[in-house]
């Protein structure tokens, strides 16, 4: 098959006379270099690319059985649990998939940071990448009440009440999300109607600028230096070369595909050993409006935030830091205009990211009690 | 052969099970799942429950019970408390439903008079043919 | 730095005045937000009778009665003083005393198996027709159903409730030996069915109609042996056996299920390691 008349290559030469796709394929892949010290970690991105691409493929199977009305989520995801064939594969890798995205998400992130790489001239990267952190945590948010169970639901009403703290327009702010005064059918519907179509839109126009401006400034090298202002068009455009660097294609490629097949063999490992991870046991009861469990915490990835505005007596002040924090990660790369990229060598950044770090692990931990 | 091309055709074999596990999946949980097979309806005859009475049967391994009321004719109700799921019995002289379990009762449409059961009886549809009463 | 600094600073100064300024929004929040169950707030559903029985001024007897009751499966049930005793929880002055509101206070050693049944009708039923209700009806003598399972801090019936301590007070053990012996083998295979389900649930199964199933048959067997009958016992043991047979096989073919399922994804593990094992080698020794 893999011969040079087998079948494939002859299906190849035909689309090739057609297309000239082996010219589009060498241009963009094997000629498009990357810098000698780039390695795994620089393909985190397509590992995410790719995550997102699972959530959207289980996601649509599980739209082939869900009713997002409340007398009948919990049932119809019971029956996808129990009866539909192979039901369970899907849900379970959709759940699982979704908090390993986050996972990967904060990894990211944090290696962007570490690295330097939202400066000049890489700012619309960070920004474009910021908004789609948030984006995927309203993915994470909507997707979550969908279910209909206890979990969901009163987590739900956790999360959607924290607005309720901003002055004047706190009960109002909330009123809108919710569709209402509690959470209802309303509130399930807009949330499933964004979750299901508006966001996707929404993120795939940020994804594909996002990569666009991965693509067009490249990838950072320590030998890129510093840029300086004096140098005779620094204020130009300037397409990244790397004259010692390598072709994308097969080594970085290949570099993905072994990070993203080790992505995806987390999440079946996740599913055969720790099932129960993600699906406590208040997940396994519908919802129900008039009985509140005892102690219910917001996944794991919101347990930094809570715990925070748990903790500080003045809620206001609570959500203001947080609004503050949310203003400072969006903007960052127009606070940190320091050439230096690397962080060893920045002292005060250096403690300011391991404190945020060690802060962060600590007020999650925290947030589990 | 070169142990490069080894690896590859190792890795495209692996890749088409891979791909085959996804896709046999895929096709089964979008067939018919098992529980729309056919159940057998259930027929009894109407003289069978004289008017006023009502009679335990199981349909498809569900314990059920047919009313014949005066007032609105066959009824078929689940006999499984909504409570914890003991059989509930019929006392023809107040014309409930009642749990031996906990004392939950019910009218014959199921609704909870009081008790504590959370929802009603599940009813399941009758229809009359002829001389005989059906339940699918 | 100093524009970071400068915008941070400039940021918190607003808001804390805001802040300053809607204080009253705490109590809203707090009341919305941190008083609520969820978020780890007590629930307290007690009415009146607790109020007064746990008051200095009660009786040292009945101080003790709602601590007891704390412990027993009535109170994790949401069964109060009032589903018993009558009354009303919310209105102190119309409960305790009178009759009015339907109110018993303790019952006659004869009247409380008429309590009891107001709501466990079927075991009524069969104990009225039993050795121990015919005599507590003719003689006013015999075991009532506090003998057996108290009165207030009544748990979940089990078979250890028939020992030589409590079966002795009117008659030998040897009856209560022979009953016990009977219930033995289905009581042990219900409760182990029981601890099955419970490890089900704990991995996620939704259990309700097998639960419900157990549950009934559980009670049924139970009633029965409120006859004290042996022989009626014995020979509906059979009936019993075959209906926990029905619910064992469904429990297997939901661990078998299961089994499935974890072997299935166990695999299509192994598959995805196995390709990225191929690839790391193909990245670092691919070349010859």
């Amino acid at each position: 098959m893999f011969s040079k008349n087998g079948m494939l290559t002859k299906i190849y030469t035909w689309v090739e006379e057609r297309t000239g796709l082996s010219e589009i394929l060498r241009s963009q892949l094997v000629d498009f270099t990357v810098p000698k010290d780039s390695g795994y970690s620089n393909t985190l991105g397509f590992v995410l690319f790719t995550a997102f691409f699972i959530q959207l493929i289980t996601g649509v199977f599980l739209l082939t059985y869900y009713i997002p009305h409340p007398d009948y989520a919990f049932k119809s995801v019971q029956f996808i649990m129990n009866q539909a064939n192979f039901g369970w594969l899907f849900r379970f890798v959709h759940v699982v998939g979704s908090n390993l995205l986050v996972a990967t998400l904060f990894i990211h992130i944090l290696v962007v940071f570490y690295r330097g790489t939202y400066k000049k001239p890489r700012e619309l990267n960070w920004l474009t990448g910021g908004l789609l952190f948030f984006i995927i945590l309203l993915f994470c948010v909507t997707g979550y009440l969908l279910p209909w169970n206890q979990l969901s639901y009163w987590s739900t009403t956790i999360l959607t009440s924290i607005p309720t703290v901003i002055p004047f327009v706190g009960g109002k702010v909330t009123e809108f999300i919710r569709g209402g005064e509690y959470v209802t059918g309303i509130t399930l519907n807009r949330f499933f109607a964004f979750h299901v179509a508006f966001l996707p839109l929404f993120l795939i126009t940020v994804v594909i600028i996002h990569i666009f401006v991965v693509w067009r400034t490249g990838l950072y090298s320590i030998s890129e230096g510093t840029q300086d202002p004096a140098q005779e068009g620094a204020h130009l455009f300037k397409r990244p070369v790397y004259p010692d660097g390598y072709p994308f294609y097969p080594s970085l490629f290949m570099k993905a595909v072994f990070m993203i097949l080790l992505y995806i063999a987390v999440v079946f490992f996740t599913i055969t050993f720790f099932q129960t991870l993600f699906l406590p046991e208040y997940a396994n009861i519908k919802a129900d409006p008039f009985s509140t469990p005892y102690l219910i915490r917001p996944p794991w990835y919101f347990l930094a935030p809570y715990t925070l505005l748990r903790l500080i007596p003045n809620k206001f002040i609570g959500i203001s830091i947080q609004v503050v924090i949310i203003v400072l990660f969006l903007l960052w790369p127009f606070f940190d205009i320091n050439k230096e990229k690397n962080i060893w060598k920045r002292p005060f950044l250096l403690v300011l990211f391991s404190t945020t770090l060690i802060v962060w692990f600590l007020l999650t931990m925290l947030g589990r009690f | 052969m070169t142990r490069r091309s080894l690896l590859k055709s190792l890795l495209s074999y692996l890749g088409l099970a891979t791909l085959f596990s996804f896709i046999y999946p895929a096709y089964k949980y979008l067939s018919p799942a098992n529980i729309f097979a056919r159940k057998k309806p259930f027929t009894i005859k109407k003289k069978e429950i004289p008017e006023g009475e009502a009679k335990d049967v199981i349909v498809n391994s569900n314990p059920v019970i047919i009313i014949n009321s005066p007032s609105q004719g066959f009824i078929a109700l689940s006999r499984v408390c909504t409570h914890l799921g003991c059989l509930v019995d019929y006392d023809k002289s107040r014309s409930r439903l009642v749990c031996p379990c906990h004392a939950a009762q019910f009218d014959i449409d199921g609704k909870v008079i009081s008790g504590p059961a959370p929802k009603p009886l599940t009813r399941f549809a009758l229809t009359t043919e002829g001389d005989s009463v059906v339940i699918s | 730095m100093k524009r970071l600094i400068f915008v941070v600073l400039t940021l918190l100064l607003v808001l804390s005045a805001l802040a300053v300024a809607e204080a009253g929004y705490r109590d809203l929040f707090r009341k919305q937000f941190i008083d609520e169950p969820w978020a780890g707030a007590p629930i307290v559903k007690e009415g009146v009778c607790i109020e007064c029985h746990t008051s200095k001024l009660m009786k040292p007897d009945y101080l003790k009665i709602p601590q007891e009751w704390k412990m027993s499966i009535h109170y994790k049930n949401n069964v109060s003083c009032h589903d018993c005793h009558g009354g009303n929880p919310n209105d102190s002055a119309v409960s305790c005393g009178t009759p009015h509101s339907g109110f018993i206070g303790t019952p006659k050693y004869d009247e409380v198996p008429q309590l009891c049944g107001k709501c466990h009708i079927g075991i009524l039923k069969n104990y009225l027709k039993s050795g121990h209700g015919k005599a507590l009806k003719a003689k006013r003598r015999g075991p009532n159903c506090v003998t057996c399972h108290g009165s207030h801090s009544i748990q979940k019936a089990n078979i250890d409730i028939i020992n030589s301590v409590r079966c002795t007070q009117c008659h030998s053990y040897n009856r209560a030996r022979i009953m016990k012996q009977a219930l033995f083998l289905t009581e042990k295979r219900m409760s182990d069915l029981d601890k099955k389900i419970t490890a089900l649930k704990a991995q996620g199964v939704i259990t309700n109609k097998i639960d419900k199933l157990l549950f009934r048959t559980q009670a049924e067997f139970r009633t029965i042996f409120h006859t004290v009958d042996v022989s009626l016992v014995k020979k509906r043991t059979g009936e019993f056996s075959k209906k926990l047979d029905v619910i064992s096989n469904d429990l297997d073919k939901v661990s078998s299920q299961l089994s499935f399922r974890k072997n299935f994804s166990a695999f299509l593990f192994m598959l995805f390691l196995a390709m990225a094992i191929v690839v790391v080698i193909i990245i670092h020794k691919g070349s010859d």
